[in-house]
């Protein structure tokens, strides 16, 4: 019987417990310091990449999956006559779903490809392969599963604090919020995803303030969704503690399906963010 | 006097401008709080002689010519809420006048104060009584009533004059924190000033008045502060000479002299430089100067020992003289410099008024377009903010004032040009930079305002200056020259040391939902001593991020903030 296979990159967050869980398979992106390159996750850890983030004066870049990367895993789970549902980071702010595009031109005809973009990154992103997975194991159609990855993406919220936008800057990944750097006050904005970049959302002094603001964007979703269930999923850059704060808080005051998801951000996304990075997902169930 | 004539209006006008600019001092001191700031006194002078200016330029005797020139000029030049009632005043009083060409009765001018009452009321959103707003009513009902009896031009004049005398007194009974601080209201105080000037102007011409008052308008000599109510006396020394060299360097000796002490003039051309300051230091002045060419002509006057001489009845002066003559050398007009950060055409531009230079920078870091200098003491006027506006390529603008004394300008400027502008009434530094984290260029100019409302009011403002005079502010007893702190424009604490009094205020605006402390400090203040200051406010308040910057404002040794 033809089956349906999630695949997804690392630049979702998801960690090795919850890949086997959900039976996801995970593509690499390669992380670069100067000469060595690792492949996130497999030859790199979270803990050791975020030491030498650190203690590296140089800021490591990231380079997508070859399509042929792509070809591999696909070829490697696929019996012919299955399809893979592909789900990547923002094609905004990476190459990866390109990639998964010209992979999916490349693969034996015999295996039906659909990339979906989830216009996200981290955890954020790695809610789609998730639910997928869930409702492929509930028995949904093929139509029913690429509808919920929209739906998903179109209602997820995101809110993130970083540190610094040092990070997010060197790499050019920071879009609108480019308007930030540069000023003379120590700025920590509240950040956002939108239309697949990131870009400020509220320009707040300290990150105290930051953390709290985002409590409020939590609860403002109560108000926006009334009556409806959430899930929500958390990732920090090296910063449990704040994460695990923001976890006992959504748990106290949203009505949720499952549990939060807490995710360190591997090197793949913590390269743009930096250290100390919170980022809240938040999506209605609908 | 039945009538009077446009030459006889212009000359009373000039009396009222140097009435004015005698008594500003005087005016200034009425401050109700004791902070270096609300120049009440300069800001009326400073309106009026901007009036003046366009009243000179009238040809002809024509009342109503010359009336609505009073009117547009003291729009423009419009400085600090007393500098915008006073505008608003005139405004009226042109009204008033427009179908008078030669000549004005007592009824015609009862009249024109009446109108004068409408439109300073109406300028306000809420009038309060005890005000120069009262002094002028007033003043106005006892004009009408005296011109009801019948009573020409100069009798309705005097009239006027003394109700806004009788007026005048009586504000403390009105206004309690103006009996609180033993001083009449400033801003009616000016008014009473400028009727002083308008009976003075009936009975003297031009010669006569610039005589009397001793201070032609085209030959500035030197004006001296009105003695201070005490004895003691900051910069004693009169200082003056001559430096006779080649190739001598104004600003070098101007940047040198200023901190040594105030009324600094420097004047000539680069091989003779006369010099006049005010200093404690004169030994160490003419040393300094002794380095750059031959000193001559030196004049060292102790103007304490002048004042006492003058205070006991032996001097017929109540300035002291000065030797050498500057009345060539016209005072360095009050030059506006913009600092004007030229950005792409957009929506919704940025005006801020920031006192200093380490402010301007933050200020421009954060966007903002045009800064215009000032705040604290210099209240920019309206033509300022007009100006400011104007440099702005955006199709509206807002404005910051940053200052509760140049709101009501910033609201004046507002109606003076033709793109949309909009004012977010901040009324302190921190609260600029407040309204400011929630400007959204992309945004329409009312979202903005709505936004940068909201955001001002995340703020509180903690200042640190000195106070100008003695004076009692709830349970505190506070000396000239003490370092005051207020919180929110509030008197908090008062002690002799800058960084105490900032420790001490910071625990009146610290509570547990404080996140951050920004330390901004004055151009007078050391970095170190910021530095230790920061460090302090750390320890106390770990569970807060505490920055420092160099504000480099004026007067006021902190400013901080705590949100």
């Amino acid at each position: 019987m033809a089956k349906i296979h999630v695949v997804t990159d690392s630049g979702n967050d998801l960690s090795r417990e919850m890949q086997a869980e959900f039976g996801i398979h995970v593509v690499p992106l390669t992380v670069r310091f100067s000469e060595e390159s690792f492949h996130d996750g497999v030859d790199i850890s979270v803990e050791q990449f975020y030491h030498r983030l650190q203690n590296d004066p140089e800021i490591p870049s990231t380079s997508q999956p070859s399509p042929a990367d792509f070809v591999r895993v696909y070829e490697e789970i696929a019996e012919p006559g299955d399809t893979i549902l592909s789900v990547h980071l923002s094609s905004k702010m990476s190459g990866t779903y390109q990639s998964a595009v010209l992979a999916g031109t490349m693969v034996d005809s015999s295996i039906k490809v659909i990339v979906i973009d989830t216009g996200c990154a981290s955890i954020g992103s790695g809610l789609v392969p998730i639910a997928l997975a869930e409702a492929l194991q509930k028995g949904a159609s093929l139509d029913e599963l690429t509808a919920l990855a929209e739906r998903i993406s179109e209602n997820l919220e995101v809110y993130f604090v970083v540190d610094t936008l040092e990070y997010l800057q060197k790499n050019g990944r920071i879009g609108m919020a480019s308007a930030l750097v540069g000023t003379l006050l120590s700025i920590k904005p509240v950040l956002t995803v939108k239309d697949g970049f990131v870009a400020p959302f509220e320009k707040v002094r300290g990150k105290s303030k930051a953390l709290k603001r985002v409590r409020q964007l939590a609860l403002n979703m109560k108000e926006k969704f009334p009556e409806k269930k959430f899930r929500a999923a958390l990732s920090h850059a090296d910063n449990l503690t704040e994460a695990e704060q923001l976890a006992s808080f959504l748990k106290e005051k949203l009505p949720l399906e499952g549990e939060v998801l807490i995710a360190p951000i591997g090197p793949t996304i913590g390269v743009h963010t930096g250290p100390g990075t919170v980022a809240m997902f938040i999506y209605p169930v609908f | 006097m039945e009538v009077i004539t446009g030459l006889t209006l212009k000359n009373m006008l000039l009396a009222a401008s140097y009435q004015l600019d005698q008594e500003k001092d005087f005016v200034n001191a009425l401050n109700v709080f004791p902070v270096p700031d609300g120049d009440t006194g300069t800001n009326m002078s400073l309106t009026m002689e901007a009036a003046l200016k366009e009243v000179e330029k009238s040809t002809e005797d024509d009342i109503s010519q010359i009336t609505s020139l009073l009117a547009n000029g003291s729009l423009m030049g419009a400085r600090g809420n007393s500098g915008v009632i006073l505008s608003q005043f005139f405004r009226g009083f042109a009204a008033g006048l427009t179908k008078n060409k030669t000549t004005a009765s007592g009824k015609d001018l009862a009249r024109a104060f009446l109108e004068s009452t409408k439109t300073t009321y109406r300028a306000v959103m809420k009038p309060v009584e005890g005000t120069m707003l009262t002094v002028g009513r007033l003043a106005a009902d006892g004009a009408a009533l005296a011109a009801e009896e019948g009573a020409g031009a100069g009798q309705v004049l005097k009239a006027a004059l003394a109700a806004a005398l009788e007026a005048l007194e009586n504000t403390p009974n009105i206004l309690p924190v103006l009996k609180e601080a033993g001083v009449v209201d400033a801003g009616g105080q000016g008014l009473v000033c400028i009727f002083q000037g308008f009976v003075a102007g009936l009975e003297m011409d031009r010669r006569e008045l610039e005589s009397f008052f001793g201070k032609p308008v085209e030959k500035q000599v030197l004006k001296e502060a009105a003695a201070p109510p005490d004895e003691t006396l900051e910069n004693k020394y009169c200082t003056e000479f001559i430096i006779l060299g080649a190739n001598i360097d104004q600003e070098m000796i101007k940047s040198e002299l200023e901190s040594k002490g105030d009324s600094m003039i420097v004047v000539g051309d680069p091989n003779v430089i006369k010099v006049h300051l005010h200093t404690d230091v004169p030994g160490d002045v003419l040393q300094f100067c002794a380095g750059l060419g031959e000193l001559t002509e030196i004049a060292i006057d102790n103007m304490l020992l002048q004042r006492q001489e003058y205070s006991r009845g032996q001097n017929g002066s109540h300035e002291h003289s000065h030797r050498l003559d500057f009345s060539d050398q016209p005072e360095p007009e009050r030059e506006l410099s913009l600092i004007v950060n030229p950005q792409a055409v957009k929506g919704v531009g940025l005006v801020a008024v920031v006192p200093g230079k380490g402010l301007a920078e933050i200020f421009s870091s954060l966007g903002v377009e045009c800064i215009v200098p000032g705040g604290q003491t210099m209240n920019p006027s309206t033509e300022d903010l007009v100006k400011a506006i104007n440099t702005v390529n955006a199709e509206s603008v807002i404005i910051l004032p940053n200052n509760k004394n140049v709101i009501f300008s910033a609201q004046q400027a507002k109606e003076l040009v033709d793109k949309k502008v909009g004012v977010v009434p901040t009324r302190s530094v921190p609260q600029g930079i407040s309204a400011l984290l929630y400007f959204a260029p992309d945004q329409t100019l009312e979202d903005n305002l709505a936004a940068m409302d909201g955001g001002r009011k995340e703020v509180q403002t903690g200042e640190i200056t000195f106070a100008t005079r003695s004076t009692v502010a709830g349970d505190l007893q506070i000396e000239e020259r003490d370092i005051i702190g207020l919180v929110e424009g509030k008197i908090a604490a008062v002690g002799s040391d800058p960084e105490e009094v900032a420790v001490n205020i910071l625990e009146n605006m610290v509570n547990e939902e404080s996140s951050v402390i920004s330390i901004y400090y004055g151009a007078d203040e050391k970095e170190e001593a910021a530095q230790k200051l920061s460090e302090r406010a750390k320890d106390k308040y770990p569970q807060c991020e505490v920055e420092m910057y160099s504000g480099g404002q004026p007067l006021y040794y902190y400013i901080l903030s705590v949100e």
